[in-house]
């Protein structure tokens, strides 16, 4: 057989690398930021951009998509053309790539921080970077089939399937999570609303999850874990079992972010049972990992990179373990809407994909540029701060969540709630204040790593030429009498996409379809009427300023919380939510019925300055919503598409909007006037009165009427 | 068959939970109590704690020497890790079925810190056995530690734990050349282990329970979905506050309300007054938000009976909240003697009057309360004067 020389492609590598560590570092400031504020309002410097409810989206999708995002891209390219012994298919595509890439978060971060969000978490960015996503994301698939089909190697190893997987469902959760109608360049409404809506959005956010945070990081762990301790994959028949289990299980899971909402029981259930069993699967990837260690532990000890490995696979495990528990109807209750989720999600994101991410970075750099890592030990305080700072990020968030939700849910033997939601609030703080710290810590630990790194890329040369040689595939494949049987696909990498795409569509077609056609899932409420122009307008307002970032509108059929808030919340008080806004976190308190609460006067001073009508609260204050003007030139184009999504607004409704609008702001002033206020009608602070002033009333009137 | 009997009762055992139900008429859910629930987070850390500590354990534990002297240790070892394993699964099937399935019946004399005893004690002994053989491992660990520090030195032929490999159905590291398959990824190449039992079990496991879950609550409906379950619960407290209030002095409603006069009340009223209402009310109650309650003038009535049914039910479309899930019908009687206390009162930058005049005169003139009022009057002054 002849050989054939060929070159790896090492220059993107490195690019990848650069921009994961510099958004690395952005993306956990922008969380320090955030994390700051909730307990020192005043840290958004009074601006509009900086405040957390617009902080908080930049930082989620800056750690998930730039950080990470980068870290996969990373990761594949390096190990991709090595595992396939050919190099990346196009240094075009390459480039495209990478600058595409890098061009979203761009722009991601300066319209998140703008305001321009579609208000559904982890999917905020406006249509045309979703677009844009889109196209990168093909020209990241095209590169890597591209390689894959020029390959020297006849089988396909098991990183390379999670890196398939990855592609095809990645492509598919944002296609159909992110359909919705445009408004105008930087404004769209979510096709899907209310129950549906939220369906296809948690479908999406927990496999995102799955298939960004996980699969992927699963196929650099089955390259670069073996790879440092140079020891044979534990076992390819588990790589087998728990690589289709989990992205078959995963995919049906994504309900249990909605357990106890108004989504039917029967889609909770589901989302309940399939998450339990996706212990096994997740665990199997974490014991393949952890017993390829078996006779190399002593590596563990001197390789920094193999030690940020091992801690990244347990984290891995417990946030996998912890999973299921939380999907447990009686555990959501408890932990859903606190920072019990927070924490969770940060053993996973800090320990998982953030040492995983390190320990590669530890290991590649120096490979990548000839020389040894500039310090071991500045690599070890690394380790070690970056593990204190885990610790002290997720305990006090364990503790924190449990003890507010155990507040929530008190009463007393007379049978009054015990506490007053501001009273929760206020027992927060301290445990806020020490999960900064914590991030903190795992920040200055980054910042250690970039300075190592530095060095190391100073001392060194970069390997911009890396030659190899494998022989040619030649002719039909052979096969052994003895191949197992799942060799076959291991061949066909077309194939194993399609059979992929099948696996993981079938769960989501499922879940959705019946909520689709069958009408009961989502009963209709004659009472529930459209949003006027005005409160229309004051969602935007509500979206825009990433409200349900800290605000709730679920109202779970508990004691505790139709004591607090009113009765349950119905599915059918949705249909018209284009986005649906149940948001995951109560830091404040639900808003689902907040209409009528309080006077207009009392959202008036609140928004200006929320301390002045209840004392306390760390919401922070809103000047500028008092000042601004409304923007009324939109009413028009946003109730058109609204009936373009079925809206029931009258035939030519949208042309007298304007006028209605006009009318019921005067009426709000008119009500402010009363209890002096003066303001002008056409401010934004009108708008928002009138969309909280809204809230949940539809169906209250008939509530009360029939309580007596 | 050891294995087979365990994985037997386990499959069993939310089936016992199921019978749970029906034995108790009075209770409440196990998750709505703290201690309940700070004993299980305690349960499963310690639990978490003692396979982490069993799997370093495994690391240090693979010389031959070591191997030999605590072989007996290890058996040990494993009964009781085998023992708290289907412990914890056995709790987390009762837990799996959901809010209020896992009851307790409600008879003070049985209970320490709101559980039964049975419960109690059953979670006490396990916390304590956990604790123990963390200090056991810990110990052991201690010692391993040592002497394992002692031999590196020595020449070693590595192999590993029995346990280990009996645990995970895996060929030992020295005969692995049998299961190594003929790929090679960049130098990378792969065993073929067995899955380990315990994972391919516990995987059967969780199906099993995923369809006993999905017919229990969605075929033949043995399970309440979430609003049966509300419901239900509602009722549960309704007679249970009931029942509390049937021997509590704090039995007050809008007919029976009595114009409170005892400087305590008042004051209680005054502390509610100012972390519930002020904010709308202003600090001395000459309005902001909400009306001026110091002067004459009243939108819903000024007589006692009329403030407490603002304050229990509010007055929703005016923006006034109902008051009666925050505080107690006690504590809404001092608000109300506090707010009568305050009538006339004339705080500097008051809201300007709105609604009817309401005198007090009507009600005075045939009521001892006359009295009351001039001592209250008092009162207020004095506790206005310590301000």
């Amino acid at each position: 057989m002849e050989l054939q020389k060929f070159q790896y492609d090492n220059k993107t590598v490195k690019m990848f690398a650069y921009a994961t560590i510099v958004w690395g570092l952005v993306g956990m400031l922008a969380g320090l930021i955030a994390a700051i504020q909730l307990y020192l309002p005043a840290a958004n410097l009074s601006l509009p951009y900086t405040t957390f409810g617009r902080v908080r989206p930049v930082h989620t999708n800056a750690v998930i998509f730039a950080f990470v995002g980068n870290g996969i891209f990373m990761g594949v390219y390096y190990s991709l053309q090595r595992l396939l012994k050919a190099r990346m298919f196009s240094d075009l595509l390459s480039k495209v790539h990478f600058w595409g890439w890098q061009l979203i978060i761009v722009l991601a971060a300066i319209t998140l921080v703008l305001g321009k969000t579609t208000g559904k978490e982890y999917a905020e960015l406006e249509w045309p970077i979703d677009i844009l996503i889109t196209l990168v994301w093909v020209v990241f698939g095209w590169n890597m089939f591209g390689t894959i089909l020029r390959r020297r190697e006849r089988h396909l190893y098991v990183a390379i399937w999670f890196y398939i997987a990855t592609f095809v469902t990645v492509a598919m959760l944002h296609i159909v999570n992110s359909i919705e109608i445009p408004v105008s360049f930087w404004k769209s409404y979510s096709w899907y609303a209310g129950v549906q809506d939220a369906l296809v959005q948690w479908w999406y956010g927990h496999n995102a999850v799955a298939f960004f945070l996980t699969t992927p990081y699963l196929g650099l762990m089955y390259y670069f874990l073996p790879k440092m301790a140079q020891r044979p994959i534990y076992s390819y028949r588990l790589s087998i079992i728990h690589f289709w289990a989990l992205i078959f299980l995963y995919i049906w899971a994504g309900p249990h972010h909605l357990l106890y909402t108004s989504v039917p029981d029967w889609a909770q259930s589901l989302g309940v049972v399939f998450s339990i069993m996706l212990l096994a699967p997740s665990w199997g990837g974490m014991i393949n990992g952890l017993l390829t260690l078996r006779g190399a532990w002593d590596k563990v000890r001197d390789n920094v990179g193999l030690k940020f490995l091992v801690v990244a696979v347990t984290a891995y495990g417990m946030a996998t373990f912890e999973g299921p528990m939380l999907s447990l109807k009686s555990v959501s209750a408890i932990a859903h809407y606190t920072d019990w989720i927070v924490a969770h999600v940060h053993v996973g994101a800090l320990g998982w994909n953030g040492f995983m991410t390190f320990g590669i970075l530890y290991w590649l750099i120096p490979r990548l540029f000839q020389t040894k890592l500039h310090s071991q030990k500045l690599a070890n305080a690394h380790f070690w701060i970056g593990t204190l700072g885990i610790l002290l990020y997720a305990v006090p968030m364990y503790w924190a969540g449990f003890m507010q939700s155990s507040m929530w849910k008190d009463f007393t033997p007379e049978g009054q709630l015990k506490w007053q939601f501001m009273d929760t609030v206020t027992k927060m703080i301290p445990f806020y204040i020490a999960r900064s710290i914590g991030g903190a810590l795992y920040l200055i630990g980054a910042i250690l790593m970039t300075y190592n790194l530095i060095k190391t890329i100073k001392a060194g040369t970069f390997l911009e030429i890396e030659e190899d040689e494998a022989p040619a595939l030649k002719g039909d494949y052979v096969s052994h009498s003895k191949d197992h049987w799942h060799r076959w696909i291991e061949r066909k990498p077309i194939q194993l996409m399609i059979v992929s795409l099948v696996v993981v569509a079938i769960g989501g077609v499922i879940e959705f379809v019946p909520t689709f056609l069958v009408k009961s899932n989502i009963p209709t409420i004659a009472s529930v009427k459209p949003y006027t122009p005005l409160e229309l307008q004051g969602r935007d307002i509500y979206v825009r300023e990433g409200c349900y970032t800290c605000h709730s509108q679920m109202i779970r059929p508990f004691r505790s919380e139709t004591a607090r808030y009113g009765e349950y919340s119905k599915a059918g008080e949705f249909v018209y939510d284009h986005p649906f806004q149940w948001g995951s976190k109560r830091t404040g308190p639900d808003l689902a019925r907040e209409g009528g609460k309080y006077p207009d006067s009392w959202h008036y001073n609140h928004m200006a300055d929320p301390t002045s009508m209840s004392p306390g609260s760390i919401m922070p204050q809103y000047p500028w919503l008092l000042e601004d003007q409304l923007d009324g030139n939109s009413t028009m184009a946003k109730i058109k598409a609204m009936k373009r999504l079925g809206v029931p607004y009258p035939e030519g409704y949208e042309n007298i909007a304007l006028k209605d609008m006009e009318k019921q702001a005067l009426k709000i002033t008119a009500n402010l006037k009363e209890d002096g206020i003066e303001t002008l009608p056409d401010r934004e602070i009108v708008a928002i009165i009138a969309y909280l002033q809204r809230l949940g009333k539809d169906i209250k009137g008939e509530k009360t009427i029939t309580k007596k | 068959m050891k294995k087979l009997k365990l994985f037997g009762t386990l499959i069993l055992l939310p089936a016992t939970a199921f019978c749970r139900d029906e034995e108790v008429t009075k209770n409440s859910s196990y998750f709505s109590n703290a201690l309940f629930l700070t004993m299980l987070v305690i349960m499963i850390l310690l639990a978490m704690l003692i396979v982490a500590f069993s799997s370093a354990f495994k690391n240090i534990a693979d010389s031959d020497y070591l191997i030999n002297k605590y072989n007996k240790e290890n058996t040990k070892r494993s009964d009781a890790a085998k023992t708290i394993v289907s412990m914890i699964i056995l709790f987390s099937s009762f837990s799996m079925l959901g809010q209020g399935n896992t009851i307790l019946p409600i008879k003070d004399d049985w209970r320490i810190g709101g559980l039964d005893q049975f419960t109690f004690y059953f979670m006490l002994f396990i916390v304590l056995l956990e604790l123990f053989v963390l200090a056991l491992m810990f110990y052991q660990f201690n010692y391993l530690v040592k002497t394992a520090k002692a031999l590196s030195d020595l020449p070693q032929k590595k192999k590993e734990s029995k346990l280990l490999l009996s645990l995970t159905d895996s060929v030992a590291i020295e005969e692995e050349e049998s299961i190594l398959l003929d790929h090679d990824y960049d130098g990378i190449k792969e065993l073929d282990n067995n899955l380990p039992p315990w994972w391919k079990y516990g995987f059967y496991l969780t199906i099993v329970v995923a369809v006993i879950y999905m017919l229990h609550f969605h075929v033949f409906g043995t399970g309440d979905l979430q609003i049966k379950e509300y419901e239900k619960d509602m009722a549960l407290a309704k007679l249970e506050v009931d029942e509390y209030m049937k021997n509590s002095a704090n039995n007050v409603d809008e007919n029976t309300i009595k114009l409170l006069t005892e400087p305590a009340d008042i004051a209680s009223g005054k502390d509610l007054f100012i972390s519930n209402c002020a904010a709308c009310h202003g600090k001395l109650g000459e309005g902001s938000v909400g009306p001026n309650l110091t002067d004459e003038f009243w939108l819903h009535g000024g007589s006692v009976q009329d403030i407490f049914k603002s304050v229990k039910y509010g007055w929703v479309e005016k923006g006034m909240k109902s008051w009666k899930e925050d505080i107690s019908p006690m504590q809404i009687a001092q608000l109300t003697s506090f707010i009568k206390s305050i009538t006339g009162t004339n705080p500097p930058n008051p809201k300007a009057p709105q609604g009817e005049s309401f005198k007090e005169a009507g009600i005075i003139i045939n009521d001892s309360t006359a009295i009351a009022t001039d001592s209250l009057l008092k009162t207020i002054d004095s506790l206005n004067a310590k301000k």
